[in-house]
Formats: structure tokens, sequence, C-alpha cells
């Protein structure tokens, strides 16, 4: 064998290991969702059924929640890759917790929930009054099932969704929730100030996908002042070991007219 | 049929002219033109697919299926292709004086050629009849979720549906029964797969470049054998129903399923109505409306553009106008999914798939689940004034 075909097939073999050192690195993605534009004010639900339980809280309308200081909470990123190397100890945690969405107050909470495949997923009932949970997945089986006062009904789901599933109590038709289903931990809900952390991700490259109830799948985003048009939410970008801190995702109002 | 003097050698265009003549000629003599299934455009439209997307789907789909006069059944389906060819293609006989056609002669008017719900007569049914292609079927013997077994669509055929426009087929042959519960199959099946091929593109990858692979891991392995594996694993999704006990109290279950059909746990009260009329939640749309309902919201809040127009025509042209799907009057004693009680008892158990009656599974115990069977049926024999609520009698007071 020639030194410089050595030299190559070292190259190679250096080539393909690479990544593979590089994926015990777990990395951190963040950011935080801005409401580009006047904040509209969220429209009340009027409670019709079961007034006398209902008819207590003050129930608006969750398609849109935008904070006080224009944080969008409900934004959905997770990763898209399919193949992504999982965590171990994220998975290993993953497997123990059990996942809820509670009927309280005659609402979901929380609005949008996320949930691994074959996670226990739980849907309880705080209320004093019964619900029911229809939840319309497209690659599970979906199910209907009654949530008496107090009671629960406990859900498993073996695949992967290609969006977040609608929840809805046709007892009370104003509820409304969706559910993410991922086959990895690699996905988070933005909270009420509109941030969001992904956790232990492999560092390198990798694709994100974002999605929200009332724009779909996110097709604009301004970042660090940056207009980015992205095709059906997704979007590339290298992870590096200290982690990548998005900073503020702004979203443009016009997009939330669903 | 073309002229004897015609050269033996055509160019491809004269080649095509000469086909044209040759079918126009078959036209002239009543041969009926071939047809062909109607694509699940309001999917595609919803999905945005391009014209070459929904050409690759009709391709894949006649590659897989066939022509709804000459269909394929792939042995991944576990279809049997003679059944099917006894439905398949317009009313005719064959040599030996048997029916054939026996999908175009008593079922196509109303549920259409392509088996959408949306046959000629479609729009002036209430309730619509059912679109197959999502692969839902209400009134079965299985889990919620499951499909329906082979047994449950030859008693829909036998028995009808009460309360519908769906008539019995009692008068039909066993064979020619059979027969129609294959296509229905069929065309289930086929509708499936192409719900499944057209939500696909969206997950596909950028290098693919728009266009689903066409190969047999794909189209079959990951595609249609998932689907079909349903469809013949029913059998085993039958629902468990303990034997009501023989020597049961008939007036101690009756109150017992009163004080559950209104209390919190079975909650039938929140939709049936206090009265029972099924005047408790009259907004709710099935499966198959709410689809339709929750897609015009859709185009509606977009900007206008060359894909909102589509969309207009689309919901114009290849969806009917939804209805609300009211609870049934448990007072009329017409159960749709028949009135053995059993058929009642399956009913509650699972609730009914597509439709916003929830499952009493896991949260009722069966005992309790015959209770309210025994409950339910006792309803159309009530006295008045025995509930001690005002119930309006006549209709109009009560709408």
């Amino acid at each position: 064998m020639s030194p410089s075909l050595i030299r190559r097939v070292a190259l190679v073999v250096c080539l393909c290991a690479a990544p593979a050192a590089r994926a015990d690195e777990w990395a951190s993605i963040k950011g935080k969702f801005v409401f580009g534009g006047s904040v509209p004010a969220a429209a009340d639900l009027k409670a019709d059924k079961d007034v006398e339980v209902c008819g207590k809280h003050k129930l608006v309308n969750e398609e849109l929640v935008v904070g006080a200081d224009k944080g969008i909470a409900n934004v959905v990123v997770f990763v898209r890759d399919k193949g992504v190397k999982v965590n171990p100890e994220l998975a290993a945690a993953a497997a123990k917790a059990k996942v809820e969405l509670d009927n309280a107050s005659c609402r979901f909470e929380p609005h949008v929930v996320f949930v691994q495949t074959g996670q226990e997923f739980v849907i309880k009932n705080s209320d004093t009054v019964g619900h029911n949970s229809n939840v319309s997945t497209v690659k599970n089986p979906p199910s209907n099932s009654l949530v008496p006062a107090g009671g629960s009904a406990a859900l498993k789901f073996s695949s992967e969704e290609a969006i977040p599933a609608q929840v809805t109590c046709n007892i009370h038709p104003w509820m409304k929730a969706w559910v993410l289903v991922r086959p990895n931990p690699y996905a988070a809900v933005s909270k009420a100030d509109g941030s969001f952390e992904i956790k232990g991700v492999p560092a390198g490259d990798i694709e994100l996908q974002f999605w929200h109830e009332k724009a779909g799948y996110l097709a604009e985003m301004t970042i660090g002042g940056k207009a980015e048009k992205v095709s059906k939410g997704r979007m590339k970008l290298t992870v590096p070991a200290a982690g990548k801190d998005m900073g503020d995702i702004v979203l443009d109002a016009a997009i939330f007219k669903k | 049929m073309h002229r004897q003097d015609s050269p033996m050698k055509v160019s491809t265009n004269q080649a095509g002219i000469l086909l044209a003549l040759v079918v126009a000629v078959c036209a002239g003599c009543g041969t009926t033109p071939p047809a062909s299934f109607r694509a699940n455009l309001v999917e595609a439209t919803k999905q945005r697919l391009t014209p070459d997307q929904e050409r690759q789907v009709a391709t894949i789909l006649l590659a897989m299926f066939g022509t709804p006069d000459d269909p394929v059944a792939l042995p991944e389906t576990g279809l049997d292709e003679a059944k099917l060819k006894l439905c398949a293609g317009p009313v005719r006989s064959d040599i030996v004086g048997r029916k054939n056609g026996l999908y175009r002669e008593h079922c196509a008017h109303c549920h259409g050629i392509s088996g959408d719900g949306m046959g000629p007569t479609a729009a002036f049914l209430n309730p619509y009849p059912r679109d197959y292609r999502p692969g839902v079927f209400k009134f079965k013997s299985t889990e919620r979720a499951d499909k329906p077994t082979h047994g449950d669509l030859v008693r829909i055929l036998h028995n009808g549906i009460p309360g519908t426009s769906m008539p019995s087929f009692a008068l039909l042959s066993a064979v020619q029964v059979e027969a129609l519960v294959e296509y229905v199959k069929y065309l289930s099946i086929r509708g499936e797969t192409e719900l499944a091929l057209v939500r696909q593109y969206f997950e596909l990858d950028d290098d693919a470049q728009g266009k689903l692979p066409e190969t047999r891991e794909f189209l079959v392995d990951e595609v249609l054998t998932p689907i079909a594996e349903r469809w013949n694993g029913a059998a085993d999704a039958r629902i468990a129903v303990p034997e009501m006990p023989a020597d049961i109290d008939m007036m101690a279950s009756i109150a017992k399923g009163r004080e559950l059909f209104y209390g919190d746990k079975a909650n039938c009260v929140k939709c049936h109505g206090v009265t029972a009329l099924g005047d408790g939640q009259a907004n709710d749309y099935d499966d198959w409306n709410k689809a339709i309902v929750e897609w015009r919201k859709e185009v509606g809040g977009d900007k206008d553009s060359d894909w909102v127009s589509k969309a207009n025509r689309v919901l114009a042209g290849d969806a009917l106008r939804p209805r609300t799907i009211p609870p049934r009057n448990l007072r009329h004693g017409i159960y749709r999914g028949g009135r053995r009680p059993l058929d009642l008892y399956y009913r509650i158990h699972a609730g009914i798939n597509g439709a916003p009656m929830p499952a009493a599974k896991g949260t009722v115990d069966p005992q309790d689940i015959w209770h309210i069977v025994n409950y339910i049926r006792s309803l159309p024999y009530e006295f008045d004034g025995e509930l001690g609520v005002d119930r309006p009698m006549v209709a109009k007071d009560r709408f």
C-alpha cells in the first residue's frame, strides 16, 4: 500500500469517526418568542354548558396567548431529525415520567402538552363536573374517553404525529388543547413569557421545526433583526457544544390570522 | 371499427387519432365510457399539493388499486379480487347470466363511485351517506378506533340503518352481500392509502424534491400494509361483553341505569338532554363534517391567493355543506346501529367512532353499562310525567 493511500484511508476513518466523537457533547437550544405588533385582546369565551360550575371561571380564547412583555406562549419547537442521538439520561427520565393533561376550571391545563411515544399520558379531571377528552390523533388511533369528576383516563401513543393533535371536550365545546407527540425528548412548548429551552441535544447540525396553533408551521420569523423565510417551519442550524441561544424570535402579528 | 385500408405503419400521432376514433365509435355504440376514481381534492388542497404531486398520487393509486371498472387487489390487502370484480364496472350480466356491477347498481348513487359519500343523491339525504375514505365506521362490535369486522358490515347491509336513508339489502343473495362488503373494504383501504400518501408530502425531506419514493418498501410495506393489517385484525379487536345476569331484577336495573344516565360519571344527560330527547348538545359536528368546518375557517382566514380560490372551488364542488350532528333522541326506540341490547352495549362501551359520543370503557363498570342499556330500552315506554321534569311533547316546542 502506498503511503498516500494509507493517508487517504486514515483521513476517511477520521472523517467518519468525527461526528460520533462529538455526539457525546450535549447542549441546549433556547430562545424567546416575541409578538411583533400591537397585542390583540383575548376574547372572552361564553360557558353555556354547566353554567353553575363553568360560569364561575373567567374563560378566554387561548388560541393566541401573548404576555405583558409580548412573549408568545404555546409555540411548539422540536428537533425534526429522525435518527437524532438521544441522551441516555433524558431517555431514562422520560420512561419514568408521567405526562398529565388536566381538565381544570372548565379548560385544559396546559393548553399545549408534549408527550413522547411510549410515555404514560394521563388525562385527569380536577373539576366537579364530568368531561370527555376527544383526542384527534392521525397516526395513532383516535380516542374519546369519558373523564368523570376526579377521574382520569390513561393513554399511550406508539407513533409520532406530524402535527400536534387537537384535544376537545364534546360536553363543553369551548375547551381545546393540543398534544404534541414526538419519538424523543427534544421538544418544547414556549412558556408564558415566550421562552423555551430544549435540553441535552447532541451538539452539531440539527433541524428544528416550529409550530403555532393559529399560525400553523411558521413560515417567517425575525431572528436578531434579520427576517428569515422558512419552509414548513423547518430551520437547519448548528448547535455548538456550549449551547445555542437564538435570542428573541419575533413573529409578526400578520401570521396569526387563521 | 377502423378503416380497412389504414396503413400498417402509423406514426404515434396517427395512432392517437385512431385510438380516439375507436373510443368515439364505441361510445356511439352505447358502450359506457370508462369510469375513474375522483381524487380526494379536499385533502390534496388542504396539504397544498402541486399539480405534479396530485398526478403522482393518482398514478400510484392506479397502479395499486386499478380503476372502478377493473379493480386490483394486491395480496397485502387480503382482499378477494374475484369478489371485487363482481361489484366493479357498469351493471351488466356475464355469460352465465350472473349480475355484475353490483356496487354501481346498489350503492354508487349515494356513496359515489369512489366511496366518497358524494353520489348524485348525497346532498339531498340527511344524514349524508358515509364517506368510506377515512376508513371510519360507526356501528360495529370492535373497540372505538378499530375497524368493523366483516360480520359488522354484513349486518349493516342486511338490516340497513334505521332512521337514515340506508336501506336493507336483505333481498340480495349471500354471495352478493359478501362481495359488496369486500368492495366497501376495498374503497376504504384505497381511500385511506390516498389520505396517507397525500399527507406524506409534508414530511418529505428537502432532497426528495417534493416526490414520494415509488418503491415497494415505501408504498406497500410502509403505507399499505399497516392500513390493511388493521382491517384484517378487526376480529381480534372485538369488545368482550360480560353476559347480563340472567336473574337480573329489571326494575332495579332500570332505576340504577337512570341514576347513571343523570349522574356525573356516565353523564349521558349532557348531550342526550334531561328529557332524553337528544336536545342537550345541539351544535357539535361529526369528524367528517368537522374536517370541512375547520378547513373553511382556515381558508377564510388566509390571504387572498391562488390557493384560496382553488380551496373555495374545492369546498364548493368536492365537499357537502357541513351539518351538525344531533345526539340521538332516545325516546323514539330507533337505534341506528341495531336495537339488540348487545348493540347498545357496544355503543356505550366504545362510544361511536367519528361521532362525539365518548367511550364509557374504563370509566363505567360493565355491569353498570348493562343497567344503562336497560334504562335506555325503557325510555320509549316511559309514561309522561314519570321523569318529573317538564318536557315539551310537541316537536315544534322543542326547537
